[in-house]
């Protein structure tokens, strides 16, 4: 049986330090910063009301840019290689919306199958999810249902918390959770029937709010497919400026660079650094030779766009958007993905 | 550290350069660099497969290894000065040590090849990528029927591999072109495309395999079609930018098809039912 636990919203800081004390664990949440809510070392008061931050967790597993090694060579010799890994520091990231466990979820699909990133690893299995249910109404940019998510889905999460008002319905979804709600010094009470019964109903209502929606998901990889000579890509992309904020605030994109960063000629003397990359920039794809396979705005859409509906599907068999919205609330040209996969859906045969 | 953790893919091993030869001089210049790994802390590979060449300080380059996987004590790499990386390798000298990690991507069937006619045809730098098809079906002459090598460049001073190709006049039919023709030059006068046309290859019992810039992959593909080649009969080889090698960095993708795990050699049958994103 699954384990169910009721945690009294006052006491949500006490379960906090015992992870921090008891588990090693160090914990994250969700702070309003200068106007942006942004996941932070928890401090003294810890609040999770906030409707989704404005990056996902991603970085957590995967930072905006990280060392894979450095390197020091005087001209003519062997270069010295050292390899930098990432400190094995535990994280348990509090307030984890469904959208983006399930973008974990994804982001782990891509790093931890087949080939294995070591440096993707040695974060993620130090990472906790506690995921926090959305029970208030969905933003008006919000699809995760018509993508096969729900407001309540635990995937990708080690514990889902559902806000019951003066308290939280815990639920252990991993082993790792079971572990996290079991800390020493843990506040955590038993769920009594009563709160069985509220959160069911809490979790039915959230999942009958009504969303905006990708129409028939399941035909969008067939209709992106048939799309892809289509006109209609550059009329969708006309107003695309390629600013590249739609992926880089995705919690499933994994697009990166690697680069050699310098910091010293004589010996020769730097890092090999990998960062986030985008899609959308030209540079992205393009040869030395200057031919460019992706050459233009309506072609980078497109990748974009097929990446999420299409060509993940055909090689993982889900859906690799999780209708967060954030492309969507945060593209400044108001370029919007549900809006562009039903419109290719409409004008495909 | 001299030797990677074996789990450590994006830690490069350690290659020296043994020796390096110019192809082609000029602007576009093409060099051939033999590496030996460094401690014999090496790896195996098949025709057709890449690795990654790194130059600590400027940064890595998918590249082709054009040497036979049956040569064990090296691996040989023709690399045209194009870009960062690229230049920073024609300014290398022999004995400097660089890094390569690999092998990445898969290969030409060449088992399955046996017992038929080989048609290779190649431009500018494009040969290279096949090199190691034609260099291992020439070590195993007996497994295969008549092998033939169309191959051509600008002028004949871009004509890579030239010693090589007149010692492969022993054992295979070598019909070399150039665009612009001069003084001396006795072989064809025309694009790649014409050649092939002009000793028109029968499809029988053959297996085509082409690579080079993609308006010439175009029109020789056209060209084997209508000399009768089927979908099948015909492969190629394709390039996409890359950084990781491993199918993550999401840049090389055609379609669904990360090139670096899934490509870069494909069957026309395989690649036309592809987005044509190359």
């Amino acid at each position: 049986m699954s384990m169910e636990k009721i945690l009294d919203k006052a006491r949500l800081n006490d379960w906090i330090a015992a992870l921090a004390k008891g588990g090693d664990w160090e914990v994250h949440a969700p702070a309003l910063e200068d106007g942006v809510w942004t996941y932070k070392p928890v401090g003294d008061a810890v609040r999770m009301d906030h409707p989704n931050t404005k990056q996902p967790p991603k970085g957590f597993s995967f930072p905006q840019r990280e060392v894979f090694f450095s390197f020091e060579q005087i001209k003519g010799e062997a270069p010295r290689l050292t390899q930098v890994m990432p400190d094995p520091k535990r994280r348990a990231v509090f307030g984890v919306r469904p959208c983006d466990g399930r973008g974990a979820v994804r982001m782990d699909r891509v790093f931890a199958d087949n080939v294995n990133d070591p440096y993707y690893q040695a974060r993620r299995k130090n990472v906790a999810y506690v995921g926090l249910a959305c029970n208030t109404p969905p933003a008006a940019t919000c699809f995760c249902k018509s993508v096969g998510g729900s407001p309540v889905s635990t995937d990708g999460l080690d514990i889902l918390l559902t806000d019951l008002g003066d308290r939280y319905h815990v639920a252990a979804v991993t082993e790792t959770g079971k572990a996290m709600m079991a800390v020493a010094g843990s506040p955590l009470a038993d769920a009594a029937a009563a709160d069985r019964k509220q959160v069911k109903q809490v979790h039915g209502e959230a999942v009958a709010q009504p969303q905006r929606a990708v129409n028939n998901p399941e035909a969008a990889p067939a209709k992106l497919k048939a799309s892809f000579n289509s006109p209609l890509w550059e009329e969708l992309a006309r107003a695309c400026i390629g600013c590249g904020i739609c992926t880089f605030l995705c919690p499933t994109c994994h697009c990166f660079d690697l680069n050699d960063e310098m910091t010293g000629t004589v010996p020769i003397k730097g890092n090999r650094v990998r960062t986030w990359d985008n899609c959308q920039f030209p540079d992205f794809t393009m040869h030395s030779s200057g031919h460019n396979p992706r050459e233009n705005t309506a072609a980078r859409l497109r990748q974009r766009v097929c990446h999420k509906f299409q060509y993940f599907h055909e090689n993982f068999g889900m859906l690799q958007c999780t209708g967060c919205g954030r492309c969507v609330s945060e593209c400044p040209v108001g370029i919007d993905i549900v809006a562009v996969v039903n419109k290719v859906a409409e004008h495909v045969a | 550290m001299s030797h990677n953790p074996p789990d450590n893919i994006y830690l490069p091993k350690l290659a020296r350069i043994a020796h390096i030869k110019e192809e082609v001089a000029g602007e576009r210049s093409i060099k051939t660099f033999r590496l030996e790994f460094v401690n014999g802390d090496g790896f195996d590979h098949q025709c057709g497969q890449c690795a990654m060449l790194s130059i600590f300080g400027r940064g890595e380059s998918m590249i082709s290894i054009a040497s036979s996987p049956l040569i064990k004590e090296y691996k040989q790499f023709s690399i045209m000065r194009v870009g960062r990386v690229t230049s920073a390798f024609h300014d290398l000298s022999v004995g400097d040590t660089v890094g390569i990690r690999g092998p990445y991507g898969n290969s030409f069937p060449v088992d399955d090849w046996r017992g038929k006619n080989l048609i290779f045809i190649g431009g500018g730098c494009g040969l290279a990528p096949i090199w190691p098809v034609i260099t291992t079906a020439v070590a195993q002459r007996a497994n295969f029927k008549n092998i033939t090598v169309f191959y051509g460049g600008r002028s004949p001073r871009d004509i890579m591999y030239r010693a090589e190709l007149e010692k492969l006049r022993s054992s295979a039919d070598v019909h070399l072109s150039v665009d612009k023709s001069e003084e001396g030059w006795n072989e064809f006068c025309g694009f790649v495309p014409s050649n092939v046309m002009d000793k028109a290859p029968p499809p029988d019992n053959a297996i085509a395999i082409t690579c080079g810039p993609p308006i010439m992959i175009k029109f020789v593909l056209q060209n084997l079609q209508n000399l009768g080649f089927k979908d099948e009969q015909i492969y190629t080889t394709i390039e996409n930018k890359m950084k990781c090698g491993i199918g993550k960095c999401g840049r090389c993708n055609v379609g669904k098809d990360y090139v670096c795990v899934k490509g870069p050699v494909y069957s026309w049958a395989q690649l036309k039912n592809l987005p044509q994103e190359y």
